[in-house]
């Protein structure tokens, strides 16, 4: 019987990290784009916590919480600016924010 | 008490006592803007912040120039690195830090933002920059560059009445996330092979350092193994993601509209300390941890290069809104300067001419910027985002100072001589001609031919007269289109000696000439 390696941890990094990425390309809400960010930050993180283990080295689990730090207040400042340009603009959709044309 | 003490004198935090001052004396502020009683004056703050920075500036020099700490040191475990290149980035950081605090002191003067936490962001981004430039381990990196990012977003949203300017926030919120991540999955995958070399198919070399995530280690490592797929990914994603903080295309979708947006000190903060920060950190790794991989990057850089400079120069010529102008045109800057960074690499071991080209390159464009911006932001507009060519019809007329500030910045970002940028660029054009660069030098001419153009549209506005208009509407609307100034202030001053500066340094190098 097979058991896990490193290789599937970071083949499954790798797809949340793609999920992530493609939700911040396509999607047209910015609740959903938020959220596809922090996808893509979890998906480092699983490869960062599978490498750690696998190697035994202990740099990478405290990344982790640097990252986890960091991502919060990503976070915060962004939904901060959504609901103040909610309050505008009524609407958290992309293609009613295009203010900035030429 | 003595762990204390050793803990303290180990990590050797005296190092970072600028650093240390700007965070205090942001909090500071931060805390007497909240305390502040209501009928008192609300710039206060602002005016604390300038004279604080401009003591750190003035004695930041002196801690370098005349008590000569330029030798190479290590600080908090190998977390920084310090050295004379660094302290130069320091003090060009404070420099800048210093006149966006000027800048935004005008800025705040008349609307009816908050001030304290203006220059509270200001300053904390600038200790952030100042760490960034100066990290020698990834995690010290990744946590500096965050925090110069967060400061950024909120700084570029701080005009919160604006919808514009939320906008530009969210965007550049959006993007810079997104940049993070990716540089952030290269860490990861550096990492992984670094922690564990034999379970991904690298050679295990014996190594000076432990730490799988410090620079020494991974120079090691990628010096051994320049063919192994996933460290090359890795270097890829860590490059793509400084690209995007840079502005250089094929990540620069975000620039013009984050430019247009932002309030006109933080669009100036953006333009001259994010990018060099940017700058800094790919001349570190480049030449450090990433030097075994050098013929790969090599035609990668290359072509980010020579597609940047085009693509900046070329869309610059088509907007009409100034600010939009202004980002493009600094995306075609990033690709300069990206083409001396190609020249230090390819002068590997002995890089320091291509280095000091490049500081001596963005000290030009900080005195430019920071001019032309000053005076855009003294236009009086209904909307101020859109500063569009009509707006500067015949200012030499009504304002001659103002004209001479900002046609002396606009000559200096064109690369007109007497002005500073000409040196900047005929430096920039030496030094690529040596690493044989041909193909990227003849792209840079010929971008710096195209940008003439624009850059002698605006001028010419400034300059000439305006064509014959007939409705005598205009006419009324124009007279108090720019803020009044009083002949003697602090903002005119420094106006004007940015320009005459950048005069100078076109004639005179001085201290910067020793290291041609």
């Amino acid at each position: 019987m097979e058991s896990i390696t490193p290789q599937h941890y970071l083949i499954l990094a790798f797809l949340l990290f793609s999920v992530g990425f493609f939700g911040v390309v396509l999607r047209r809400n910015l609740l959903l784009v938020l959220m596809s960010l922090e996808l893509m930050l979890n998906g480092i993180n699983v490869a960062l916590v599978s490498f750690s283990r696998a190697s035994g080295n202990l740099d990478g689990s405290l990344f982790v919480f640097f990252i986890m730090t960091v991502a919060a207040t990503e976070v915060a400042v962004g939904l901060a600016l959504l609901v103040a340009l909610y309050k505008k603009r009524k609407s958290v959709f992309s293609e009613d924010i295009s203010l900035l044309k030429n | 008490m003595d762990s204390f003490l050793n803990f303290s004198n180990e990590n050797l935090w005296i190092e970072i006592w600028p650093e240390l001052c700007l965070a205090l004396a942001a909090l500071l502020i931060l805390g007497l803007d909240l305390f502040r009683k209501p009928d008192s004056s609300r710039l206060l703050s602002g005016r604390i912040a300038i004279l604080f920075q401009l003591g750190l500036v003035i004695f930041h020099l002196f801690d370098y120039l005349v008590w000569h700490h330029t030798f190479d040191r290590v600080a908090f475990s190998g977390m920084l690195s310090l050295g004379i290149q660094g302290d130069v980035m320091r003090s060009f950081f404070l420099l800048s830090s210093l006149l966006v605090s000027i800048l935004g002191h005008q800025y705040l003067k008349s609307g009816s933002l908050r001030c304290g936490e203006f220059h509270h962001l200001t300053m904390l981004a600038t200790a952030g920059l100042m760490l960034l430039v100066q990290s020698s381990h990834f995690l010290m990196l990744f946590v500096a560059l965050e925090t110069v990012a967060i400061c950024f977003y909120t700084l570029v949203a701080y005009n919160r009445t604006s919808e514009k300017s939320l906008e530009a926030g969210i965007k550049y919120l959006i993007f810079g996330a997104l940049s993070s991540s990716l540089l952030l999955f290269g860490i990861v995958l550096i990492y992984g092979v670094g922690a564990n070399p034999e379970a991904w198919g690298a050679v295990f070399a014996g190594y000076e350092s432990q730490d799988p995530l410090g620079f020494k280690y991974i120079s090691n490592l990628l010096e051994s193994n320049p063919n192994n797929l996933l460290l090359k990914a890795g270097v890829v994603l860590i490059i793509a993601g400084i690209a995007f903080k840079i502005g250089a295309a094929p990540f620069q979708i975000w620039v013009p509209d984050v430019y247009h947006g932002s309030p006109m000190p933080v669009t100036a903060f953006l333009a001259v300390s994010s990018k060099a920060a940017g700058f800094f950190v790919l001349l570190n790794l480049v030449n450090g941890p990433f030097l075994g991989m050098a013929e790969f990057l090599m035609p990668l850089l290359g072509f980010v290069a020579t597609f940047t400079i085009f693509f900046g120069n070329l869309a610059a010529c088509a907007q009409q809104n100034l600010k939009r102008m202004l980002g493009l045109s600094g995306v075609a800057h990033a690709g300069y300067l990206l083409v001396a960074v190609m020249a230090s690499m390819q002068f590997a071991g002995n890089s320091d001419r291509a280095v000091w080209v490049l500081f001596f390159y963005l000290f030009t464009y900080l005195l430019a910027s920071f001019a032309v911006f000053g005076v855009m932001g003294l236009a009086r507009l209904k909307d101020e985002m859109d500063h569009e060519f009509s707006v500067y019809e015949d200012l030499v007329a009504k304002h001659p100072w103002m004209a001479f500030v900002l046609v002396s910045g606009i000559a200096s970002l064109a690369g007109i001589p007497p002005f500073a940028g000409f040196i900047g660029k005929l430096l920039l054009f030496s030094v690529a001609f040596e690493a044989k660069l041909h193909f990227s030098l003849i792209a840079m001419v010929v971008g710096v031919a195209i940008s003439i153009y624009y850059y002698f549209g605006w001028i010419r506005e400034i300059i000439f007269k305006p064509r014959p208009s007939f409705s005598d509407e205009t006419e009324e609307n124009e007279k108090d289109l720019w803020v009044k100034i009083p002949s003697f202030s602090m903002f005119k001053l420094c106006m004007i000696t940015l320009a005459i500066c950048s005069l100078i340094l076109g004639i005179w190098q001085g201290p910067f000439g020793d290291a041609f």
